[in-house]
């Protein structure tokens, strides 16, 4: 009797002290959600009265989506932004990884400074990149002027913006996937190498056929997180480029923010982000679907 | 041999990665040396590379409207913090003593929430703060901060809490004790290393947050991260206020995140940085 007391009382109390959470998280994630959505499906503009629940052609943005070039170029923006700088970050994270991945005191202590870039407030990235994107004050263009050659102005040129946006995203991130395979190759016995290495397997081979197998479930989940973040990239195209020149450098994410909150069509602009919500959701089930199997693997 | 043949921190070794730490951080070090030298100094080409730093950009930032931004940036990173570790801690605990059936799926929903690009939420924030009144408040601030930390909260603490045993809380109970009393006196004590590490995270990233600050704020509630990118607009370039401003925003994440580099990892894989 004392004993479903006990369990009634506990059962209350976890009711209790999840309660205010759920709430919280419902009323600040899901009904902006449903907000969004609703918003979506109005022509909504803020000098416009009653735009708001204007709902005679509920599908209008959606139907405008896929002839609107600006749009469609966001789209192939951001593939060609999160494609490289994600491929850039896995590829250079795992050689730094395997670069640091020795038994010593003082590497341990280097790891973290490794991690700065990281850590930094995003527009503070963005600033620093700015510094070395400006031609009157940059060291990059000291460095080239010295060695007399003329680099255009980076950020502005059409084909090298958004490869500037993609080295700074890289350089942001890479901590990120370097830390994450770093922890992957210390969790490979020694043993395994040391055998390969006595059957005279050369370095090259062990690390094909031995530390390779063991990190690609890790650099596949690196790679999944920061392509779901590489849409986060606002501040670097904020302040580098501005979405230019022309629609260069405007992914969607920045798309959607001029339409919001610069030309002013909030209904549209919420189509736009129901888009890309969608699209991110398909991405994050997937990297869902990879953590149960590597579950089942562990 | 206890040592792999492989992985040994040879001289050659030692040099490469102080050579690579050293191109990695040069971008960030070259921020750094700036904000100490004056505009002059700046502008010389070629840059020198030794000269006498002065704190003219810091001081004068401190009679700035700067410091203004700087206490907001305080005010909403601690305010949220505390806010989500009110709600999350509880939460957390609750999540991990819950045996029902639901609980994966639950835990999952939560960490959704925080996987979204943050213009889906900053839309229904905007129009929703613009109706009530809380565009450019700390309040309004600290109420998206908040949701955007507490399911970074419920996912960091929620390991901490399933590494106590049961049975020592059931000791208690059978006891006579109530389960409050039991989660205060007995469990909390117990994770305080782990409350520490999240409440440091969380401050982190709504100290580093941009994108909210930017549209939900104007000037009353204006953050030090918008404020570092308002002296590019208005003030004609100062190149030595943006760095020292720039240095101050970095220096709090500096700091703390060299306290919770242990924690960084399943910090950020809950949802990273948001921008």
């Amino acid at each position: 009797m004392s004993e479903s007391g006990i369990d009634g009382e506990r059962k209350r109390f976890i009711a209790f002290a999840l309660t205010p959470s759920l709430i919280v998280l419902f009323a600040v994630a899901v009904l902006p959600a449903i907000y969004l959505v609703v918003t979506s499906l109005t022509p909504f503009q803020l000098t416009i009265p009653g735009s708001a629940t204007d709902f005679s052609e509920p599908f209008r943005n959606y139907g405008l989506l896929p002839g609107d070039p600006r749009f469609v170029n966001s789209l192939a923006v951001q593939a060609k932004l999160s494609v490289w700088s994600v491929l850039f970050q896995v590829l250079l994270g795992m050689l730094l990884a395997l670069l640091l991945n020795v038994p010593s005191r003082f590497v341990e202590f280097a790891r973290t400074f490794f991690l700065i870039p990281m850590v930094l407030p995003p527009i503070v990235v963005a600033v620093i990149w700015k510094l070395i994107y400006a031609p009157d004050i940059s060291p990059l263009y000291y460095a080239a002027q010295a060695l007399h050659v003329t680099l255009p102005a980076l950020t502005s040129n059409v084909d090298f913006a958004l490869t500037s946006i993609i080295i700074a995203d890289t350089w942001e991130w890479l901590p990120f996937t370097f830390l994450m395979v770093l922890a992957a190759l210390q969790t490979i016995p020694d043993e395994y190498s040391e055998a390969a290495l006595v059957d005279g397997a050369s370095k090259l081979q062990i690390f094909w056929y031995v530390t390779l197998p063991f990190i690609t479930p890790i650099l596949v989940i690196s790679g999944m997180f920061r392509l779901i973040d590489s849409v986060k990239a606002f501040p670097l195209i904020f302040l580098l480029t501005g979405g230019g020149p022309g629609t260069v450098t405007e992914v969607t994410n920045y798309y959607a923010y001029l339409l919001a909150f610069d030309t002013n069509e909030i209904g549209y602009s919420s189509a736009v982000t129901v888009v890309m919500l969608l699209l991110v959701c398909g991405i994050s089930l997937g990297l869902v679907w990879m953590g149960r199997r590597r579950e089942a693997l562990a | 041999m206890s040592e792999s043949s492989l992985r040994k921190a040879t001289p050659g070794r030692l040099i490469a990665i102080t050579v690579t730490l050293l191109i990695l951080l040069s971008p960030f070090l070259w921020l750094l040396q700036m904000s100490f030298k004056t505009n002059d100094q700046i502008l010389q080409f070629p840059p020198p590379l030794i000269f006498t730093p002065t704190l003219e950009n810091y001081i004068s930032l401190w009679h700035s409207a700067f410091s203004a931004s700087f206490v907001n940036s305080l005010l909403s990173a601690s305010l949220s913090t505390a806010l989500a570790l009110l709600l999350g801690v509880p939460a957390a605990y609750a999540l991990s003593r819950w045996a029902g059936r639901g609980k994966h799926g639950l835990s999952f929903a939560i960490l959704v929430t925080r996987m979204a690009p943050p213009i889906a939420f900053t839309i229904p924030f905007f129009l929703f703060y613009r109706w009530i009144g809380l565009l450019d408040t700390i309040t309004g601030l600290v109420l998206v901060y908040t949701s955007f930390n507490l399911p970074l909260v419920i996912w960091m603490m929620q390991p901490f809490f399933d590494t106590i045993p049961v049975s020592l809380e059931e000791a208690a109970l059978v006891d006579g004790a109530r389960t409050r009393t039991v989660f205060t006196r007995i469990v909390l004590p117990m994770v305080t290393p782990g409350i520490a590490a999240t409440a440091i995270l969380c401050f982190l990233y709504a100290w580093n947050d941009f994108f909210f600050a930017l549209i939900l704020t104007r000037t009353n509630a204006r953050t030090a991260p918008v404020a570092v990118v308002n002296f590019m607009n208005y003030e004609g370039w100062e190149w030595g206020k943006i760095a020292a401003g720039g240095s101050l925003v970095m220096a709090p994440v500096l700091i703390f995140s060299l306290a919770v580099r242990r924690y960084l990892v399943s910090g950020l894989t809950a949802g990273a940085v948001k921008g």
